[in-house]
């Protein structure tokens, strides 16, 4: 067993980690099958930093983020490991260990999550105004009037136009990139340290993307929050992340501080997903011929059929037989970069 | 400027237009005026945001939305004004591949079944040379022939648009409309994808028109990139000219905001403020002009003609030479 594991198990919460999630294990089992979602999944977040978690469908990235939050739907459950987590109060909080009542005074107040698609997390019968409201009213006691006053607040922090008017509007009155705004402002609105935000702007067009990115970058300077960014884009990744997790088959495979991991991969399936995104300068000649692209053959394998060793075997052009009798353990790398890989060294 | 057109195009759009006309009698314009050409066995990029009409124009070119004005000279022929009958045998020639690779397959047929469909419209007959020929398509897509007999859902997303392109090849078309092929595929699996449309259209001669919002995939892949906003041509031209050389603001901008998987080369600001307008009311003059980091009053003032502006580079603005 790697030094690494050992001092990660015995440790205590370090004081500039908000979140730690240690060798956690969300498991969906039902009569025909179990899916193990998320399998020993360990990284920290430190404070005030964004870290990004990337992976495919199946990842098990947007699992992971639903089991810190308490979120899960049956039949998943946590089957073991950690979430430590650490309040306003420096209290350390095992959320694994957490009834569904005492998540209440955690979400919201201490963690905040905004979705993919701003339009099914909407009522789309209250205004956004009520909405943002009733989210302030339950975490403190400002009273109606205070409520109002504070949503309007939030809405200008959001840098919605017109913010006085918006207060009164439904969401469907509301472009995709103003709703994605509301939500921003609403999960901010009790002043979380810790927001999870899971693909916030994969359904947004690039330039508003580009907006939304650059609001959550300002507002995380201005309220000091820390962000775990669950994504499947690596160019979003670049532009926001300080550190990354990279997820394949519900396992962790690469870790690293996002210069680090861009400037060099320590895993085949990392380098193999920047390898195929299409690049002009390196995938067309200078006569514009086109080379073909770097592809990983075969798919994401299912959930509940992963092979016995490392779950990219069957896709890797480096695997060997020792691939395929155990899992590899996440090894270091390189300074702060860990691999799940057995041949990280020769890439 | 000094490279002639070396074939007449196989397809030009000509002040494509298409308006959807509600109950309430406010008419959304998706499409207004657009025109460029595809050369044979050329693939051309429609690039644009939600709400550029992109989708809308593809679409229309094919028919499968009425066009409301404009016209498709296809091989020398307007269909646009055939009849339906008439369009009925064109159609062998212009096939469609869709976004959702899910949605698009019915999920109670087999894939002999499925791909058949469209050979049963070409009047091919049942027996010994069918199964062949469906063999021989999915061979051709990179699937294992004796899949033909599986249903849908035993096939992952890339395998299932690999199914979708087997489809529209059955008939031998000339041309393809390729509606965001990869955009809901993993992001491993969409160079798959790619380099199969790559390299069927150089061994089928294919000429393709690409729908895409990815501008990075655009780039790879098309020979001339149509970039569109709110319904109307922004720009058009050589990829690597817009690329390496964009005339016009918008095209700027999304070139600007694309995320770069590079964290050194991080964007320093945001060019674009607001939201695309909608279009049931378009701005006037210029529909760029509210989101325009260069507008003047100009601009609000008359439609900017879409000026020619050397090579095959075509651009609608009427601040492009000062800029």
């Amino acid at each position: 067993m790697p030094k690494l594991r050992v001092e990660i198990m015995t440790a205590t919460l370090p004081a500039d980690t908000i979140l730690s999630v240690r060798d956690l294990k969300t498991w969906f089992v039902s009569k025909r099958a179990t899916a193990k979602a998320v399998d020993g999944v360990t990284f920290d977040l430190k404070r005030g930093k964004t870290l990004a978690v990337v992976g495919e469908s199946g990842s098990g990235k947007s699992v992971t983020s639903l089991s810190i939050m308490g979120l899960l739907a049956k039949p998943g459950r946590i089957a073991g490991g950690e979430v430590l987590f650490r309040d306003r109060a420096e209290q350390v909080h095992d959320l694994a260990q957490f009834a569904p009542k005492q998540f209440r005074a955690i979400r919201g107040r201490e963690i905040a999550m905004i979705f993919q698609e701003p339009m099914t997390s909407l009522n789309p019968l209250y205004t956004v105004g009520d909405q943002i409201g009733e989210m302030i009213a339950l975490h403190s006691d400002v009273g109606r009037q205070g409520a109002r006053a504070k949503a309007l607040e939030m809405l200008k922090h959001v840098e919605i136009p017109d913010a006085a008017r918006r207060l009164d509007e439904y969401p469907h009155q509301m472009s995709g990139g103003m709703r994605q705004r509301v939500m921003i402002a609403m999960a901010l609105s009790c002043n979380p340290s810790l927001l999870i935000a899971d693909e916030p702007t994969t359904a947004l067009d690039v330039t508003i993307q580009a907006q939304i990115l650059d609001l959550l970058q300002r507002l995380q300077a201005q309220f000091g929050m820390s962000i775990l960014f669950i994504t499947h884009n690596l160019g979003v990744v670049a532009e926001v992340a300080h550190d990354v997790v990279v997820m394949y088959g519900g396992r962790v495979v690469e870790q690293a501080p996002v210069n680090a991991l861009f400037a060099h991969q320590t895993h085949p399936y990392t380098k193999g997903l920047l390898a195929c995104t299409p690049d002009a300068t390196r995938d067309l000649g200078t006569d514009g011929a086109r080379r073909a692209l770097y592809s990983i053959p075969g798919s994401v394998p299912p959930i509940t059929n992963l092979p016995p060793g490392c779950a990219f075997e069957p896709r890797c052009s480096m695997a060997v037989d020792a691939c395929r009798t155990g899992l590899p353990p996440l090894i270091p790398a390189g300074p702060e970069t860990f691999s799940r890989c057995i041949r990280s060294h020769e890439l | 400027m000094t490279q002639p057109m070396d074939e007449t195009p196989l397809l030009s759009v000509r002040g494509l237009t298409k308006h959807f006309v509600g109950r309430n009698g406010r008419t959304v314009h998706a499409v207004e005026d657009v025109s460029f050409d595809i050369r044979r066995g050329t693939t051309v990029g429609l690039v644009g945001e939600s709400g550029s009409g992109k989708t809308t124009a593809g679409r229309s070119i094919l028919r499968l939305v009425e066009p409301s004005g404009g016209q498709a000279i296809f091989d020398g022929t307007d269909i646009f004004a055939l009849n339906p009958r008439e369009m009925k045998d064109w159609r062998k020639r212009l096939q469609i591949v869709f976004q959702d690779p899910y949605s698009s397959l019915n999920p109670r047929m087999r894939i002999d079944a499925i791909i058949g469909e469209a050979l049963d419209a070409r009047g091919y007959p049942r027996g010994a040379k069918r199964r062949e020929r469906i063999a021989e398509l999915l061979t051709l897509v990179g699937l294992p022939p004796e899949y033909s007999r599986r249903f849908p859902h035993e096939f992952s997303g890339g395998q299932r648009q690999r199914i979708g392109i087997a489809r529209a090849l059955a008939v031998e078309p000339d041309f393809i409309v390729a509606d965001e092929p990869v955009s809901a595929l993993d992001v491993s699996v969409q160079a798959q994808v790619l380099n199969l449309l790559g390299d069927l259209q150089q061994k089928l001669g294919l000429t393709m028109l690409f729908i895409a919002h990815d501008l990075s995939v655009v780039e790879y892949l098309c020979d001339e990139v149509v970039v569109m906003y709110l319904g109307r041509v922004m720009e058009r031209g050589p990829s690597r000219q817009v690329y390496a050389q964009p005339r016009h603001p918008y095209t700027k901008a999304l070139l600007a905001t694309a995320p770069v998987p590079d964290p050194t080369r991080k964007r320093t600001h945001v060019p674009l403020q607001g939201d695309i307008p909608s279009p049931i009311n378009p701005p006037s003059g210029c529909v760029f002009r509210t989101r325009c980091p260069v507008a003047i009053d100009a601009c609000a003032q008359t439609i900017p003609p879409v000026d020619h502006i050397g090579g095959n580079h075509h651009v609608a603005c009427i601040r492009h030479g000062e800029l």
